[in-house]
């Protein structure tokens, strides 16, 4: 059982993260409880506290108590924890302690001493299963997404705690890989887990919950039990600020936007095999509209970041050219011609202060020009400081901001709305509508549908390096592509079922 | 986006000890930083600088050992054959390439082998049959953990700074440095920051022995090895 007993807490460091005020809460033994609310709601910060995070890792001042299995955790050290509480965090790079996925399943079990025997046996266990055998002895950089979240879920596993705290732990995955997660997640429920679980993609998620908790400004607002808060309505949510229960949801927010252009922009032989001879990219022709908002979609490792990368020109070795407006670009032109904001944002400001960042973009430097483009991404307040002090979506309008500046017609996003709100996603797709407006052709590599429905314009589906399915997203598109992501983890699911018969 | 080469086996072709790559890292380290082209270095110095690339052969990086070879071996070819018989400015130019290279290549690419090899769990397990103490070892695990973050972290940038044309010979050329080691840092911090936090939750640093899963232990390959780097290092140090 888990107690909150007039539970406050604030944040030593100050910044971005939200506290906690006054929170009373118990959670019975084997209840799933999904905290949901807007990013810095303090859902984060409350699953912190149940794993002891708080306050023995971030420091901050903290204000009554809380209570896991009768044990105050603010009294004990974490380790002490560790096998009471399993920890699944939101980002699948930095989780692991181990570079090889068996030596980060019995991790855990090593630090707390048990004997190798019980390890190994654990450790087989684990990993028959949540299905991991597939997994086990490879090195952990050559993973995708989804397979190290599941590696993340299995080191915590193999401690065999009763309690599940997981953090946003479907941001970094595609609709596939959510839907591993979820099929785990109703295991762990079914073995009668405790599962207390921070999210912002409440599709997979309503119909496991007992009970729904919706936070805001660090205060819990409103209480759901999981059957009513799966019967509400879309309106509701969105006043909220809560993404769609249900992808079916999704058909009836659809628009219609297509792009009326009648110029394309045209890719040919685009060639690209990586080194050692897997992930290879094998487009002959195709061509979209230009000015068109493209969305990428496809599974992952079937291709579609290494299509953006020799779209930007980043793959020397991808000769393939792009025809635009009459124009042919070549992998160096092309490095020069598009840009891309990339997942991390961090990877791409270097500079002191925003207006440093666009300024340097410009071929010739001007401080007005670059204002007003500030002005349009509502940045101009934060001119002079420094981006990396900015908050994730702000980053992003930096980045968008430079693209902007260094007046690139192709501007590539790679998953854009991971691990966004509402409210932010929106206003991401705002930000892309306007850069549509001004005739720039976009590109963005996404898992979203509810994202690709507020602002794309085309789709193109890669599959095994090859274009699948490019098509406009006009009434037949929206169906088209919401079929794909809604029917796609079923026949994941089913074909899974039939290999565990054979 | 996953930079990484993909598909790579951890599992070591020749199964060697952590303490044998590091008794051969050390070597190799010595001998060659000593330098010299004397008595019997004429056979040490080549010997230990060719390891790494039977090393590298071993573990089926046939490019990076074909390519080390060739260009160690040309390094060390003119260090023995070509300086001794040139003058003037092409002597100078000869002794910089020559020294520089035969004294620190074959340890860095020998340290890229040991990091590339060793997991964690074995280095751990080695450092605490050496007796180690848990504060020398932990940190010297997260080093070890940390240099493939830090190398996909650095690519990333790389690429970004391409696709903005911050590069040389592009704007402010002086501030290359900074607007590569800023972002870097900050986010090196950051999932150092995340790594700590998910360690704890897993129960790092709970004072009771710490169990260990893999095996470790000295086979036929080490005692090869040992013995031929331990020789040619008494050899060195002696003669």
């Amino acid at each position: 059982m888990i107690e909150f007993k007039q539970v406050s807490f604030t944040y030593e460091s100050g910044g971005r993260e939200s506290g906690l005020s006054n929170i009373n809460l118990t959670i019975r033994d084997g209840e799933f409880v999904l905290f949901c609310g807007s990013s810095g709601c303090g859902k984060t910060t409350l699953t912190r506290l149940i794993n002891g995070l708080i306050p023995n890792y971030y420091e901050g001042r903290l204000e009554g108590s809380v209570l896991v299995d009768g044990i105050n955790v603010s009294g004990v050290p974490l380790y002490d924890m560790a096998g009471i509480v399993g920890s699944v965090f939101q980002n699948p790079r930095s989780q692991f302690f181990n570079v090889d996925t068996t030596g980060e399943l019995a991790f855990g079990c090593e630090n707390l001493g048990l004997p190798a025997d019980e390890i190994n046996r654990r450790v087989t266990r684990t990993s028959a299963e949540l299905g991991l055998n597939p997994l086990l002895n490879r090195s952990i950089f050559a993973l995708s997404g989804g397979e190290k979240q599941k590696i993340a879920c299995g080191s915590v596993a193999a401690l065999e705690p009763h309690i599940y705290v997981m953090d946003e732990p479907s941001s970094n995955l595609d609709v596939f890989a959510v839907e591993d997660l979820r099929a785990l997640l109703a295991y762990w429920k079914a073995q009668g887990k405790t599962v207390v679980i921070a999210e912002h993609r409440l599709y997979y998620l309503h119909e496991l919950a007992d009970r729904v908790i919706y936070m805001e400004n660090g205060q819990i607002c409103k209480e759901f039990s999981g059957r009513d808060f799966s019967a509400m309505k879309r309106s509701d949510l969105y006043d909220l600020g809560l993404r769609v229960l249900s992808l079916e949801e999704l058909r009836k927010l659809a628009i219609g936007q297509t792009n009326k252009s009648s110029s394309f922009l045209s890719f040919s032989d685009f060639y690209f095999t990586y080194p050692n001879g897997s992930e290879v990219l094998d487009i002959h022709k195709a061509a979209v509209p230009e000015g068109a908002a493209v969305a990428v979609i496809g599974h992952n490792g079937a291709g579609k970041s290494t299509f953006a990368r020799c779209l930007c020109g980043l793959e020397k070795k991808c000769r393939g050219s792009v025809k635009i407006n009459g124009q042919t670009l070549l992998q160096k032109q092309r490095l020069k011609n598009c840009y891309m904001v990339m997942q991390d944002v961090n990877h791409q400001l270097f500079t002191e202060s925003v207006l440093d960042e666009v300024l340097i973009s410009m071929e010739q430097e001007e401080q007005n020009l670059a204002e007003e483009i500030l002005e349009g991404l509502d940045l101009l307040q934060f001119k002079e400081v420094h981006p990396m002090s900015l908050s994730g979506g702000q980053k992003q309008r930096v980045a968008i901001a430079s693209a902007v500046a260094s007046s690139r017609r192709i501007i590539i996003f790679d998953e854009p709305t991971s691990g966004l709100d509402l409210q932010h996603m929106k206003e991401v797709a705002r930000n892309l509508r306007s850069l549509s407006e001004r005739g720039n052709s976009l590109f963005i590599v996404t898992h979203d549908p509810e994202f690709i429905l507020s602002c794309c314009t085309h789709i193109i589906q890669v599959e095994k390096g090859q274009i699948a399915e490019n098509y406009p997203l006009d009434e037949c598109g929206i169906e088209k592509m919401l079929g794909y992501f809604l029917d796609a983890p079923r026949e994941q699911a089913d074909s899974k079922r039939k290999q565990k018969v054979v | 986006m996953d930079t990484a080469a993909p598909g790579k086996n951890t599992a070591a072709r020749i199964p060697l000890d952590p303490r044998t790559k590091l008794v051969m890292l050390l070597a190799v380290n010595i001998v060659l930083l000593g330098g010299g082209f004397s008595g019997i270095s004429v056979i040490i110095r080549p010997m230990l600088a060719f390891l790494p690339f039977i090393l590298l052969l071993s573990e089926k990086k046939y490019g990076k050992s074909v390519m080390y070879f060739i260009f160690i071996g040309a390094a060390l070819s003119c260090e023995g054959f070509l300086v001794g018989r040139t003058q003037g400015l092409l002597n100078l130019l000869l002794v910089i390439f020559s020294g520089l290279n035969t004294r620190f290549v074959p340890g860095l690419v020998m340290g890229y082998y040991v990091v590339s090899t060793t997991k964690i769990a074995e280095f751990i397990a080695a450092m605490e049959r050496l007796h180690l103490p848990q504060s020398i070892i932990i940190p010297f695990s997260v080093m070890l953990r940390f240099f493939p973050t830090v190398r996909a972290e650095n690519s990333a940038i790389s690429d970004a700074m391409r696709m903005r044309g911050i590069q040389a010979g592009g704007k402010r050329p002086g501030a290359l440095l900074e607007y590569r080691l800023v972002p870097l840092l900050m986010c090196t911090v950051k999932i150092g920051e995340e790594l700590s936090a998910a360690a704890l939750t897993r129960g790092l640093g709970k004072p009771v022995k710490r169990t260990n899963i893999c095996s470790i232990g000295f086979g036929a390959a080490d005692c090869f090895f040992l013995v031929v780097t331990t020789c040619a290092l008494l050899l060195w140090a002696v003669f």
